[in-house]
This record gives structure tokens, C-alpha cells and sequence, in this order.
């Protein structure tokens, strides 16, 4: 009997391995061990690093002596509250502004609509670095031209705005974030079925209980996520609290974390024990808004098949609310690239007037042009994203096929791992990585390789996005019909899938590339002296020397081929939805 | 109850131009009544009812419920859509996904400004009405657990709490599937009757409007092409849309030969023959026309009186077989009772033969 069993039982194990041995699960296997490499080793290091004794050998002996030191060298309740304070003011700002220009983009006929949509784009991606130094620019006490401009006028003797404050500091990250809110919210705009209000109306409720009792009830979920999403990525931010927050003394989590690796010696345990009370934070943040976005999920309801957005028409009110918006951009997106284009233009702080017009000079192009520095940033820069982008474009795609379509049953775990990230701060992400590498035997520790390392890892959450809602929107008869036909995978591969997801995915390249090139927050933890990225070099520029002008030309210089960019994503989503 | 007077609603399309949604609609409903808009998409039907509901202000023109002015132009009157005192049903059923069952037939008590409503008579009144709609007892469950024919009695049950003058139904049935749809179809009919109440609905399918209506205004391009009763639109067509959209038809196009007044019987000359037709539209000697007869008005039998065919295809459709018979170039589609004795098999012979009160002739509007 039991020798029956085994020979039984034999073929079967053997049809099993040969199972595991198919391409399919070997790509899967292949997919979730590069994933959870890039995922953990870099937590793992931040867990490491802080439980351990910092020596200049590298991590010690176990210790929490690192917690007790962060938390009371950095007074961590000044530096909760700070945090606290900037991250849900932006958001609250961020909110109301991007709450607005969804509105009126989505809901309403005001003429300009698609304009809007792109300077949300546009303001979304330029470098944050670039506009907090326009901002300084703009309302330092000293230096801010629209300050000298309004001493003069009205003859204070004091500078009516100071950008060095906790309120300069909400204004200037949220001018930079609100197109991020913007897009958010739209699709819940969008998908808010306006016969739902109308149904109100018939029923005879006033616009107050429309809006009260139908309209917020139903956006709530989407009014939760988006604030939640908001505060993290306000927790997360780094550049406005590393240029205004530092000199104001207002510091918050990440560049206390940035100043504890930059001090010499540098102590590494005291930045990963801040590191991961902060990881914490955004972790739950995170889950939040994973629970809150899956709740905005459960309220689809039935939408009939004649069912088309109908805008609210603003009658005559649709010119005023036209040009409240665009003076919004005007001023949120208008006046740093402005201030930034009239610097470029001038070595030392000049506000804008007409009678300084013929001082003007080319010479801080010439100079930012000839810099070989600049220049080896911009090498590295343009390497790094073009790579990023393409790594990450070709794993998520494969990832998120597999999830998809082969091998359903563990597509979950695929999906999980290349969100985590999200839930990383990117300075954290940096010092992690930094961590990791410093302690493991793998040489790229001040080579560019450990920036696109931590690059990938971060951009994995975008990419899987673009990826997998290109894949869900392709009906999976669309390749059967080409299997029946008989081509090979291969040939459905190529011949149907990559055709019809080349806008999707190259969008999602383009998008990748954007965020990599403006990066700062993870980079000052690893670039090297030849390994500086455009967003390293130009925050030494700013701070080290080197003319406004000088430092402004390098902003315009970076800003022209992104808004190029932005002009070719645009193109791209409009052909993606004209096929829907 | 609603009186509508030469009624116009433009909409602005791409560019400057103007869409001409509705163009001179005039309609009149009886206390009680079932008045359907029935059309292609884009024919102005779903406009007019937003129109009567107050969701869109009309260019020009009328609207009076229970003699009271919604909307005169020519005054410049408008009152607000919560003033009107209607109910509405709407395509997508609009269900508050954020309330249960109970809140959302609740909502229209509860935010009404001609009297408030106590807790007592709000649970009592909810209750008619769910149990009108049978749906007695699911008052607790949430609106998004509902199936979509529950969903769709329940936005029939916050239309009806308020004890409107007046229920719109904007496709109500196109969501649900075919089974379903029938069923409902009677139910509707049944509540309509029973409660007595008046109503305007909008629909694409023929086959509702048929069933449901006590009159039917027929759409096109904005405007209405034949108002009249479920069976005079079905057996008198005047133009060759309705009796294409209505039912289903053949046309024989030709001239013709000894004209008659409207309704009376003249003579018109196809390809397939001179036939005796009744006429619909008063045409000249000569012109061109269209004779419009519908599959089952056709006599088929294998020998006798007619014109000669060919049968190309046969369908069983259970109670009837629907033919396909060739008349000399042109193929005309011929319902008959399935009865075995009449069976006629494909490749037969026929004869087949034109009442001539069933044989309508109507100005060709495709050559025209």
C-alpha cells in the first residue's frame, strides 16, 4: 500500500517542480526577490543602525542609547509640533487651493479649462528647490523684491511679509503642492455623478442641503484620503524646511535627521532612531489612507449607460471665476518662475523695474553653461533618471502583468511590495540605503549605482501605478483573441500589448524621469564628490557662494526642457483617454 | 395638469455654433395620464423633461403643472426645481450611496418646505412607500447592497414619499435586464393606475412606450413628429421615422399613380408592383413615396391572389415564423402565425398580398 502510495505520488511531485520550473513562476520568483530586496534591506539597515552603537568601525553592540539621544538632544516634542504644524497646514492650504482648481476644471464650464490642467502639471513639475529659492526671492526681509517693492510704495519700515516663519514656510511648500491636490481630487470630482445632486434638488432641498447632506457626504472619502495623503507627503517634505526652516530655526523631522549623518562624525544612529519615529508616523498615515481610499471604493454605485458628467454652468459668473483661478496660477506658479527668469538675468539681488533693464547680462549662462560641475550634475542627473525611469518602467510592467493576468493568486504580493515604498520619506530612503550600504560588502557606496538603487526603490509605487491601470484598461479578450489567432507570447507581447500601452508607459517614463531629476531629499545623503546631482549642486550653489544669478540660470536652465515635458505628458493623456 | 406652450431649449456645441435641443414642443397632459417622449438618442425627449422638472431653463416658451406657471418666458418667470412639487426618477437612480434604504426615501420629508414632517408620520410615510415598491423591510440595509431592480424601485419610492402632482421617469428600465425590465414594466403600469398618478416618461424603447403609455409624443431632431395613442402611433404612422422607429416595418419605395385625400385609398406603383394603399400624407400625382406595411399585415399563402415571391430565409421565433421572401430584387420580412398546416418551406413559392387599409403611403423622406 505504502509502496503504491509513493509511486503515486512521484510523478505528481515531479509535474509539480517542473511547474515551478515554467517561465512564469520563474519571473515571478525573479520579480518579488529583486522587489523585496529593494524594499527591506534599506528598512532593515534603518532598524540595524538604530538599535546599534555608532563607532567609526561601523554599527556596534545593541543599544537604544540612540532613541534617548535623538529624542532629548532634539527636543522631540518641539520637533513633533513643528512637524505637526507644517505638515497639516500645507495640507489644509494645499486642500482649499487644489480643492479649487479641481472644481472648476471638473465641474464647472469655466473657459480655460485645459490650460488649468496643464499648469497644474507644470507647477507640479518643477523642482521644489527651484521655487522655495524663488520664494526667498520673493519674501525674504532682506532680499524679497515684492518686500522692497512694497516698502517703497507704502513706506514701510518693516518688511510686510517674512518668508522665515512658520506661515512663509506653509505658503511656500504649498504653492509648490497644490496641483498635487489637484489631482487627487479631480477623479473624485469627476466619478461625483451630478444626478445624485440633482435628485436633492427635485426632492426640494436648498443648496445649503444639497452640499451638507449629498455633495461633502459623498466626497468625504475622498476629502479623508486626499488631506491624509497631503500631511504625509507635508511630513515627508524636505527642501522648504532645509532652505527656509534651517536659518529660521524651525526644524522639523527630516533635516534634523539630514544634520545628525552631515555632522562631524556623523551620528548615524541618532538619524535612523529620528528616521524611524518618523517612518512610523507615515506608516500609519499610509494605512489610513489605504483604508480611506478603499472606503471611497465601496460608494460606486450603478452610473447609467447615458451617464455623462454634466458641468455646472457658472452663467455670468464663468469669466470671474476664469480669472480668480489664473491669478491664482499667476501668482502660485507665475511670480517664482518669473523672479527666477529676472535674476538668471542679474548677478546680485535686483528687484524687477524697468530702469535696471540695461544692466542685464547673459554672463550667468555663460557662466552656469561653462561650469564643468553643472555640467557633470547635469551628465549625472539625466543618466540617472532616463535609468530610473526605465527600470522601473520594464520591472512594474512585468510585475504588474504577472499580478494581472498569469499568476493571479500571488499578485497581491507583487502589488504590496511595490507600494511599501510610498510609505518611505525620502530622506529616510536615502539615509537607508546609505545605511545599507556602508555596512554590506557590495562596492557602490559613493558611486552613482547607490543613488539609482535608491531611486528605483522609490519610484516603484509610481511606475506600478502607471503600469497596472494601463494593463486594467486592456480587456483581456484583446490579447485571447491574438492567442486564438496564433501568435506566441512573444508576438502577443509585442504585436498587441506594448502597442496599445506605449502612451501609458511612456508617460509613466516621462513621469519617473521628472521626479529623478528634481530629486534632493534622498541624494544630499548620497551623492559623492563626483556624483552630484542637479538637485545637490544646486542647493551647494545657494548656500556655498555663487552669484543669485548664477543660481537662478541654473533653475531656468533646468525648467525649460521640463516644461517641454510636461507639454508631451499632456499629449499623451489626452491620446489615452481619446481611445477610452 | 402639465401644459407645455411652444417650448425651445438651444445649447451651445463646440466652437460658437447652437444646438437646437428642443424646437417648438407643445404638449398636454391630463390629470392621471401617462404621456411618454419617445426617440432616438439626441432627439430633445430627455431635455423636455429636465425642462419640466426645472434642471434646465428653456430659451422660450410655457410650462404650467397643476395650473400653476413653472416657467414663462415671455415673464420671466422660473420656479426652482425643489418649488415644483414633482418627483423624479431618474436613468442612473441617483441612490445616495451615503444613506441607507430608510434616509434616502426619508430625504424629500425631511428637507420639504411646505410643511415639516414629525419623526411618526416620516416612518410612516417611508413605510407606504417602500412597501408600495415592495421593498417593506429592507429599510435598514444600505442603499449600495441593493440589486439594481431594488435599487431602481427604491429611487421610484423617494419619487413617490412626497405625494408629487407630478412623477418624471427619465429611463428609468434601460439599467436593468430584460427579464427584469418586463416585470417592471407591469409593475409600473399597475402603480401608475392605481395611485392615480400623472406622469411623463422618457424612453428609446418602443416596445415601453407601447406598453405603458396612455399617449406618446414621438421625437425627432427636437421635435415633435406625431402625438397620439400607443395604437394609433402603431398602426397610423405619419412619416416613414415613426413607423421605422415604432415597430418594425417594410417599405416599398415608388410613385404615385392615382393620388387621394389623407386617409383615403389611391394608387401607388413600386417595382414590385401596383398597389392599393390608404394615404397618410398628401402627395401629388407622380411623386415619389414610400408605402410602409408592417411584417404581420402581409397575407401569405402558397397559391391564389398576390404578388409572386421567393422565400430566402424562415425564423422560428415560437409563437410566430417571420419569412424573408424575395419580391422581384427587394426582400420583404413577413410575420405569420406558426401554425403547421401554413408551414412554407425556404426556395418555396408564395403569394402574398397588400391589405390596402395596412399599406400606408408616406412622403419618401430618404430620396427626398
Amino acid at each position: 500500500m505504502a509502496v503504491a502510495d509513493t509511486v503515486e505520488h512521484r510523478p505528481e511531485l515531479l509535474s509539480r517542480l517542473a511547474a515551478l520550473l515554467r517561465p512564469w513562476p520563474l519571473l515571478l520568483i525573479a520579480c518579488t526577490v529583486a522587489a523585496a530586496w529593494l524594499v527591506f534591506v534599506p528598512v532593515a539597515a534603518l532598524f540595524y543602525t538604530a538599535f546599534t552603537e555608532d563607532t567609526p568601525f561601523g554599527p556596534g553592540a545593541f543599544t537604544l542609547a540612540n532613541f534617548v539621544r535623538a529624542y532629548v538632544d532634539n527636543h522631540i516634542l518641539r520637533l513633533l509640533w513643528n512637524s505637526v504644524v507644517f505638515a497639516l497646514g500645507t495640507g489644509v492650504v494645499t486642500f482649499l487651493l487644489g480643492g479649487i482648481v479641481a472644481w472648476v476644471v471638473e465641474r464647472t464650464d469655466a473657459p480655460g479649462r485645459g490650460m488649468f490642467h496643464t499648469l497644474a502639471l507644470l507647477s507640479f513639475a518643477l523642482p521644489g528647490l527651484l521655487t522655495t529659492m524663488a520664494w526667498m526671492l520673493i519674501l525674504s526681509p532682506n532680499i524679497g523684491w515684492v518686500n522692497t517693492e512694497l516698502k517703497n510704495l507704502f513706506g514701510f519700515t518693516q518688511a510686510p511679509f517674512n518668508i522665515y516663519t512658520m506661515t512663509g514656510m506653509i505658503w511656500a511648500l504649498s504653492s509648490h503642492y497644490f496641483p498635487l491636490a489637484y489631482l487627487l481630487m479631480g477623479p473624485a470630482f469627476r466619478v461625483l455623478d451630478i444626478r445624485m445632486e440633482e435628485a436633492a434638488v427635485i426632492s426640494g432641498a436648498r443648496t445649503w442641503q444639497v452640499a451638507t447632506r449629498v455633495t461633502l457626504p459623498l466626497l468625504r472619502p475622498a476629502i479623508l484620503s486626499t488631506m491624509l495623503l497631503l500631511f504625509v507627503r507635508g511630513l515627508e517634505s524636505f527642501e522648504v524646511p532645509r532652505l527656509i526652516g534651517m536659518p529660521a530655526r524651525i526644524n522639523v523631522f527630516t533635516t534634523e535627521i539630514q544634520s545628525a549623518t552631515h555632522e562631524v562624525p556623523p551620528h548615524l544612529g541618532v538619524a535612523a532612531s529620528l528616521g524611524m519615529t518618523l517612518l512610523v508616523i507615515c506608516v500609519v498615515g499610509v494605512y489610513l489612507y489605504r483604508r480611506a481610499t478603499a472606503n471611497a471604493e465601496a460608494f460606486a454605485t450603478v452610473t447609467g449607460k447615458g451617464y455623462a458628467p454634466t458641468p455646472q454652468r457658472l452663467g455670468a459668473w464663468r469669466w470671474p471665476v476664469s480669472i480668480l483661478t489664473m491669478l491664482m496660477f499667476i501668482v502660485t506658479l507665475g511670480l517664482p518662475l518669473f523672479t527666477l527668469a529676472w535674476q538668471s538675468l542679474f548677478r546680485n539681488a535686483t528687484p524687477p523695474s524697468l530702469s535696471v533693464l540695461g544692466n542685464m547680462t547673459v554672463d550667468a549662462y555663460r557662466y552656469v553653461l561653462g561650469y564643468p560641475v553643472f555640467l557633470n550634475a547635469v551628465k549625472n542627473s539625466v543618466f540617472l533618471g532616463a535609468m530610473a525611469a526605465t527600470f522601473v518602467i520594464a520591472i512594474t510592467f512585468i510585475m504588474a502583468w504577472l499580478a494581472q493576468r498569469t499568476m493571479k493568486r500571488y499578485g497581491w504580493v507583487l502589488d504590496s511590495l511595490t507600494f511599501m515604498p510610498i510609505a518611505v520619506p525620502s530622506v529616510i530612503m536615502g539615509a537607508s540605503v546609505l545605511f545599507a550600504y556602508l555596512v554590506l560588502p557590495i562596492p557602490v557606496y559613493n558611486t552613482i549605482w547607490i543613488l539609482l538603487i535608491a531611486y528605483v526603490t522609490m519610484y516603484l509605487p509610481y511606475g506600478m501605478r502607471f503600469t497596472s491601470g494601463g494593463i486594467v484598461q486592456i480587456h483581456r479578450e484583446l490579447e485571447e483573441v491574438a492567442e486564438v489567432s496564433g501568435a506566441s507570447s512573444p508576438q502577443i507581447f509585442g504585436r498587441v500589448l506594448l502597442p496599445l500601452l506605449a502612451p501609458v508607459l511612456l508617460a509613466g517614463w516621462l513621469y519617473v524621469f521628472v521626479l529623478a531629476v528634481r530629486e534632493l531629499s534622498a541624494s544630499i545623503f548620497l551623492a559623492g564628490p563626483g556624483t552630484h546631482v542637479l538637485g545637490t549642486i544646486s542647493l551647494t550653489m545657494w548656500e556655498e557662494g555663487g552669484s543669485y544669478g548664477a543660481v537662478c540660470a541654473m533653475g531656468i536652465v533646468q525648467i525649460v526642457p521640463l516644461v517641454f515635458i510636461v507639454i508631451i505628458m499632456r499629449r499623451l493623456e489626452e491620446r489615452v483617454s481619446a481611445r477610452r | 395638469m402639465l401644459r407645455i406652450e411652444h417650448l425651445f431649449k438651444e445649447f451651445a456645441a463646440v466652437g460658437n455654433a447652437k444646438v437646437a435641443a428642443v424646437q417648438d414642443v407643445s404638449l398636454n397632459v391630463p390629470e392621471g395620464k401617462l404621456l411618454t417622449l419617445l426617440g432616438p438618442s439626441g432627439c430633445g425627449k430627455t431635455t423636455t423633461l429636465r425642462c419640466i422638472a426645472g434642471l434646465e431653463r428653456p430659451d422660450q416658451g410655457r410650462i404650467e403643472i397643476g395650473g400653476r406657471t413653472m416657467f414663462d418666458a415671455a415673464h420671466g418667470v422660473f420656479v426652482p426645481p425643489a418649488e415644483r412639487g414633482i418627483g423624479m426618477v431618474f436613468q442612473s437612480y441617483a441612490i445616495w450611496p451615503h444613506m441607507s434604504v430608510f434616509e434616502n426615501v426619508a430625504f424629500p420629508l425631511r428637507v420639504s418646505r411646505t410643511r415639516r414632517f414629525n419623526s411618526s408620520e416620516i416612518v410612516a410615510k417611508v413605510k407606504r412607500a417602500l412597501e408600495t415598491v415592495r421593498l417593506g423591510g429592507y429599510e435598514n440595509r444600505r442603499a449600495t447592497q441593493l440589486s439594481g431592480g431594488q435599487q431602481q424601485r427604491l429611487a421610484l419610492a423617494r419619487g413617490l414619499v412626497g405625494e408629487p402632482r407630478l412623477l418624471l421617469l427619465d429611463e428609468p428600465l434601460s439599467n436593468l435586464d430584460a427579464k427584469l425590465r418586463e416585470q417592471m414594466r407591469f409593475e409600473l403600469k399597475h402603480l401608475q393606475t392605481t395611485l392615480g398618478l400623472t406622469a411623463v416618461y422618457v424612453t428609446h424603447d418602443q416596445s415601453e412606450a407601447l406598453a405603458l403609455s396612455d399617449e406618446i409624443a414621438v421625437f425627432n431632431q427636437g421635435r415633435i413628429v406625431q402625438l397620439g395613442s400607443p395604437l394609433d402611433i402603431y398602426r397610423h404612422p405619419n412619416s416613414e421615422f415613426v413607423a421605422d422607429f415604432v415597430g418594425s416595418t417594410n417599405f416599398l419605395r415608388g410613385s404615385v399613380r392615382a393620388t387621394a385625400p389623407i386617409g383615403a385609398v389611391g394608387q401607388v406603383e413600386t417595382a414590385q408592383g401596383t398597389f392599393a394603399c390608404t394615404f397618410a400624407a398628401a402627395l401629388a400625382e407622380g411623386a415619389k413615396t414610400v408605402v410602409s406595411i408592417r411584417p404581420e399585415d402581409i397575407g401569405i399563402a402558397a397559391d391564389g391572389e398576390g404578388v409572386r415571391g421567393t422565400i430566402t430565409a424562415k425564423v422560428f421565433l415560437g409563437e410566430v415564423i417571420d419569412y424573408l421572401v424575395s419580391l422581384s430584387g427587394q426582400e420583404v420580412r413577413v410575420r405569420h402565425r406558426a401554425r403547421r398546416e401554413y408551414d412554407h418551406a425556404v426556395g418555396a413559392t408564395v403569394m402574398l398580398t397588400l391589405p390596402s387599409d395596412k399599406a400606408l403611403a408616406m412622403v419618401d423622406e430618404k430620396s427626398a
